[in-house]
């Protein structure tokens, strides 16, 4: 039975050749996935390692609490410089040096700033450490900085800034845009930059100047003296240490910095493992199609080995065979392409601004395994189905003419398991979203599978009229092909529907991800509109950590022809337990910034009043005056009361501090944004080149009017949206296969009616015509199905979002009719090899064959 | 009746116009050592408005003629014409449309296209051809044919007469200028066959129309006006206005 498995295999090369291409893509996919992870991994690990390989221990302020996002890690407040000689004197402390670090953007020869950390890594500012094990840098030209104007960056900004030894250029901190020369270019361990962040170091009291820690350190880090352990040296250390201040090993930092970047990079794991996931999911749907339409073709071959005397387990079994060697030859290939997949990624990542150290990729034994596993157990289990319903063929089917087999409308019980199975994803789905359950990804993830399979079930079910409607206008339109495309795509609704699922999944999440998108970009538009009353909005390009030193917002405010400028500052503490990014702005702010406010007044918030979004108040109970306990990471323990409540929180966030409160609770002065309302009469284009005039003095500074503004709020969406297409275009093109082997295979069995179209007067063009509609009405209705599953994960999620700011449900019709079309190209390309090769069918061959 | 017939029937019964013939038709399988000669250049002649039948024994060559008359197939040398036009100067288009306009077919089996109606397939040829399909010689065909209870039924819920005899009217509806068929009532019972045989009389007869047949029942070919006996790609024998027992007399004599 081996053998006949074998050799069916070879005798179908091209058949073979579009399975095994369909499961490769996926099983590549996860195998440069899994590739990238494990190389990342560990390159970064060894890269930290490297870093911190003299440091034996830290001394630190100890962790206020846990950022809101896990990546943000631990918030701590700073140590006095002051501890610096007590802990050098300890014994077994060879050496000692206090760290600081801060924002600081470097500003490229070109005047551009360096970096992108709105998205991207950060910029960092820190102190020039004299002590070389100590210190994480090793200059590879120039010097150490010896003025204060000098400083030492990395070599990946030397490289994009084209910063050398000697330029002078600037340097954005807290203090104000600040020239400084280039002294000297250093790298990390073996990276020219850790993980693609920028580096300024300057020297130590300028650093802590500008990093607004004057008389304080972030750290000391510590050298241990010879025979002194790592642990010995941190328990001699602690017992000098005040309260609130902590030693650890340099180990221990060690693997929290390899462990927060792992946690800062998983979210880019995850995201490619779904797409890994959807691809092998949509080979699998190609995989069932074509092992049951091979399955029903060999159905007199099937019954002739029973008639000769071969069991139904042997049947099973060679049908297994067959698959297990298509599922084992797609995944080994899958797993090389896989290394080019990776190597692709890691281009890509290099170019978002994430610097990986040259590294070869590293193969896993587990990769290995896990994608053989994948690839071949998905086939297996694709193919188990068809298999079994090869094995049921009784031996009189040899005897039998013509191809028989069920064209399968879908059985009653069928329709309730169908929509049990749908009714269930639903509910998973909609639980994850609303319910507030424990892992609610993992349940939204498991539902939206459901929703899938379920709708696949039922898709011969719905496949006939669908195809009904889908082809109705075609008869009018083509004439006779129209007609019997129609004809030929209802003729046998199980296998159109299961041709049409494999499109429907990747249409699905491109409907649903173009709905979300266009939903939170109408909101972000609507917030705007709704909460900003001012004319413009001065953003420091600089994220979370970064931003404008305050003097840009008094010369703003200064100007002629401006009434109002307010700088909004942004900090994480932890607010009744919970943390949070809490924003904060003076009264000037909520005149242009319009939160709805509810009950008190933002003009109160003095130092110790919040202002809080009235859902969250809700939520808590807490009324105006209510007092809240919170921690920040400068200031400790604290407790604000409630002076505000409001009911807009798209703009200003959930909690929000007066600027006399953020003083006191944050070493930060930089405003995150600037907002501007120009005096009444003047013209918004004057307003602009006044305010200009002044951002000049800080390169990277967008000015941005309302519109500006709007789609600066949006870009991140865009940019999310053309990878999630690219990477479901990966989806869309194995189910385009899938729809081509379908047609190839269904028009191997009708080699006679095509021979009998062609002998009483088809023309080649009018039979090409007929495939190409006919996979156009496949395409379509997988599409449909796809927009339907799409509206309603987008409707959910949007529905869910509607306190994180995604307050409009948009479906974008222009772009939902732009995906509809390009499916029909799409199908109509699938059509192009199996109808030019039908075309190409000898007319006599067709007619007599037997 | 007569007003069906094709308007250029005005040849004397002494000269019959020719539909359809061949010169030095020659026809090779194969290469070399495995080289088979089908036809081994036939040169022969089809009547307007008759009812002619090839006969002869398996390997005789006499569908493969039939093949290559009607332009299913290209000779390996020598010509054939469908009225004047040489086939072998056509074009695969020009062939395709030969054969939509200019000939119909009825094949043994598997004639009609199964996901369509009896009527969709009477006029599919006229439909592909980007004509209405519904005029009234189509309503004749039908009529004549005793389609008219069965226009809506699919091929799977017909009879194998039935069947055939759609096949015979889509062979009709274009009026093409000959109509072959090969073994049309090769898969039928003796009923059905003499009804259907009935009809392809009733066509010729009553409607002008001419058609060749291929077939290997003496009584199938007894309705013919003339039979052309073949062996070994030649033509070894002609009779006209033949019964069944002269038939079978005949075919007798090919097992000697």
């Amino acid at each position: 039975m081996l053998t006949t498995a074998i050799r069916n295999l070879w005798a179908h090369k091209l058949r073979l050749m579009a399975t095994v291409f369909s499961i490769m893509l996926g099983v590549a996919f996860m195998a440069g996935t899994l590739v990238l992870t494990a190389t990342m991994r560990t390159t970064f690990d060894n890269l930290f390692a490297d870093m911190y390989q003299g440091t034996d221990a830290v001394v630190r302020a100890q962790s206020a609490f846990e950022g809101p996002q896990e990546s943000t890690g631990a918030q701590r407040g700073r140590i006095d410089e002051s501890l610096l000689p007590v802990v050098s004197r300890v014994d077994g402390v060879a050496a000692a040096s206090g760290e600081v670090s801060g924002y600081a953007r470097l500003i490229a020869k070109d005047g551009k700033a360096l970096g992108n950390p709105t998205n991207g890594a950060p910029t960092i500012g820190t102190n020039w450490t004299d002590n070389t094990t100590l210190n994480q840098f090793h200059i590879v030209e120039g010097r150490p900085p010896r003025a204060d104007n000098e400083v030492v960056i990395d070599r990946k900004s030397a490289r994009d800034g084209d910063l050398w030894p000697g330029t002078t250029t600037t340097v954005l901190v807290q203090g104000g845009p600040m020239r400084v020369v280039i002294a000297g270019v250093g790298r990390f361990g073996t990276a020219d930059s850790p993980g693609g962040a920028t580096v300024v170091a300057f020297r130590l009291p300028v650093a802590q100047r500008v990093m607004g820690a004057v008389g304080k350190f972030d750290s000391i880090n510590l050298v241990a003296d010879k025979g002194v352990s790592q642990t010995e040296l941190v328990q001699r250390v602690s017992s000098v240490l005040p309260k609130g201040v902590e030693a650890v090993t340099g180990q221990t930092v060690t693997e929290e910095s390899q462990s927060a970047l792992r946690k800062a990079l998983g979210f880019f794991y995850t995201f490619l493992l779904i797409f890994a996931v959807v691809a092998v999911l949509v080979g699998a749907f190609m995989m069932f199609n074509t092992f049951s339409i091979t399955v029903q073709q060999r159905t007199r071959e099937n019954g002739l080995l029973r008639a000769l005397g071969a069991s139904r387990r042997q049947i099973l079994g060679a049908q297994l065979v067959e698959a297990g060697a298509v599922g084992l030859l797609a995944s080994v290939v899958g797993i090389f392409a896989g290394l080019l997949i990776a190597l692709g990624l890691k281009r890509l990542l290099v170019a978002v601004g994430i610097d990986i150290p040259s590294q070869g990729l590293v193969v896993t034994s587990s990769t290995v395994l896990i994608c053989l596993l994948v690839g071949v157990g998905i086939t297996l289990l694709s193919a188990l189905s068809p298999a079994r319903k090869a094995a049921k063929v009784p031996p009189i089917a040899a005897m039998q003419l013509g191809v028989v087999g069920s064209t399968g409308y879908g059985s009653k019980q069928r329709i309730y398991v169908g929509l049990t199975v749908l009714g269930l994803g639903a509910v998973a789905l909609l639980l994850g979203l609303f319910g507030g359950v424990e892992r609610p990804m993992l349940i939204v993830g498991a539902g939206a599978l459901l929703v899938f399979f379920g709708v696949s079930i039922l898709g011969r079910t719905v496949s006939l009229p669908l195809s009904r409607v889908i082809g109705a206008p075609l008869p009018r339109l083509r004439g006779i092909t129209g007609e019997l495309a129609r004809e030929n795509a209802m003729r046998n609704p199980k296998r159109t529907a299961a041709a049409a699922s494999a499109l429907m999944i990747g249409v699905g999440l491109v409907g649903f991800i173009t709905i979300f998108v266009s939903s939170t970009k109408a909101s972000i538009n609507d917030a705007i509109d709704r909460g900003f009353t001012g004319d413009l909005v001065v953003d420091s390009g600089g994220g979370i950590a970064g931003g404008l030193d305050p003097g840009l917002a008094q010369r703003v405010g200064a100007l002629p022809q401006v009434e109002t400028a307010a700088g909004l500052r942004v900090g994480i503490a932890q607010v009744d337990g919970k943390a949070v990014i809490i924003e904060s702005g003076g009264s000037d702010l909520f005149k242009i910034m319009n939160v709805d406010v509810r009950q008190g007044s933002m003009a109160e918030l003095g130092r110790d009043g919040i202002g809080v979004y009235h859902k969250i108040a809700d939520d808590n109970g807490w009324q105006i005056g209510t007092t809240v306990p919170a921690v920040f990471a400068k200031s400790g323990h604290n407790t604000l009361r409630v002076a505000a409540i409001y009911d807009d929180n798209a703009q200003a966030g959930d909690y929000v501090l007066g600027s006399a409160g953020y003083a006191d609770n944050f070493d930060s002065k930089l405003d995150n944004k600037v907002f501007v309302q120009a005096k009444s009469g003047v013209p918004l284009a004057t307003a602009v080149a006044a305010v200009k005039h002044i951002t000049k003095d800080y390169p990277g500074v967008k000015v941005l009017d309302r519109a500006q503004y709007k789609s600066e709020q949006s870009k991140a969406f865009d940019q999310l949206l053309a990878l999630v297409y690219a990477l479901l275009g990966l989806a869309i093109i194995i189910a385009l296969l899938g729809i081509a082997n379908t047609l190839a295979l269904s028009i191997g069995e009708r080699v006679r009616e095509v021979g009998l179209l062609r002998a009483v007067g088809m023309t080649r063009s009018q039979l090409r015509t007929t495939i190409r509609w006919e996979a156009v009405i496949i395409a379509l209705q997988g599409t449909v199905l796809g927009l339907v599953i799409g509206l309603f994960f987008g409707w959910a999620l949007v529905a869910a979002m509607g306190d994180q700011g995604v307050t409009v449900f948009r479906v974008p019709a222009t772009s939902l009719a732009v995906v509809v079309l390009l499916a029909a190209l799409a199908g109509a390309l699938a059509a192009v090899q199996p109808s030019r090769r039908a075309a190409k069918l000898d007319v006599l061959r067709a007619v007599v064959s037997d | 009746m007569s007003s069906l017939a094709l308007e250029s029937t005005t040849g004397t019964p002494t000269a019959p116009r020719i539909a359809a013939h061949t010169v030095d038709a020659t026809k090779i399988y194969g290469r070399g050592q495995t080289e088979v000669c089908a036809l081994d250049g036939i040169t022969v002649e089809f009547e307007a408005q008759r009812f002619t039948a090839i006969m002869g024994p398996s390997g005789s060559g006499k569908s493969t003629l039939l093949h290559c008359v009607a332009g299913l197939d290209a000779l390996t040398a020598g010509s054939v014409f469908i009225g004047d036009d040489d086939l072998r100067t056509m074009s695969d288009r020009q062939l395709t449309q030969l054969r939509r306009d200019r000939i119909g077919f009825v094949f043994q089996a598997y004639n009609l296209v199964p996901t369509l109606t009896a009527l969709e397939n009477v006029t599919l040829p006229l439909r592909l051809a980007g004509r209405k399909g519904n005029d009234d010689w189509v309503h004749t065909v039908v009529d004549i044919m005793s389609l008219n209870d069965r226009l809506t039924h699919r091929p799977a819920e017909m009879s194998g007469g039935q069947q055939q005899r759609v096949a015979v009217a889509r062979a009709l509806a274009t009026r093409p200028e000959i109509i072959f068929g090969d073994e049309p009532t090769g898969n039928l019972d003796s009923h059905s066959s003499g009804e259907v045989l009935h009809f392809m009389r009733r066509a010729v007869d009553e409607m002008g129309q001419t058609i060749v047949m291929v077939t290997h029942d003496p009584h199938a070919a007894s309705y013919a006006d003339r039979i052309l006996f073949l062996a070994d790609g030649r033509v070894v024998d002609e009779m006209r206005q033949p019964t069944t027992e002269q038939v079978l007399e005949r075919m007798k004599r090919f097992g000697e």
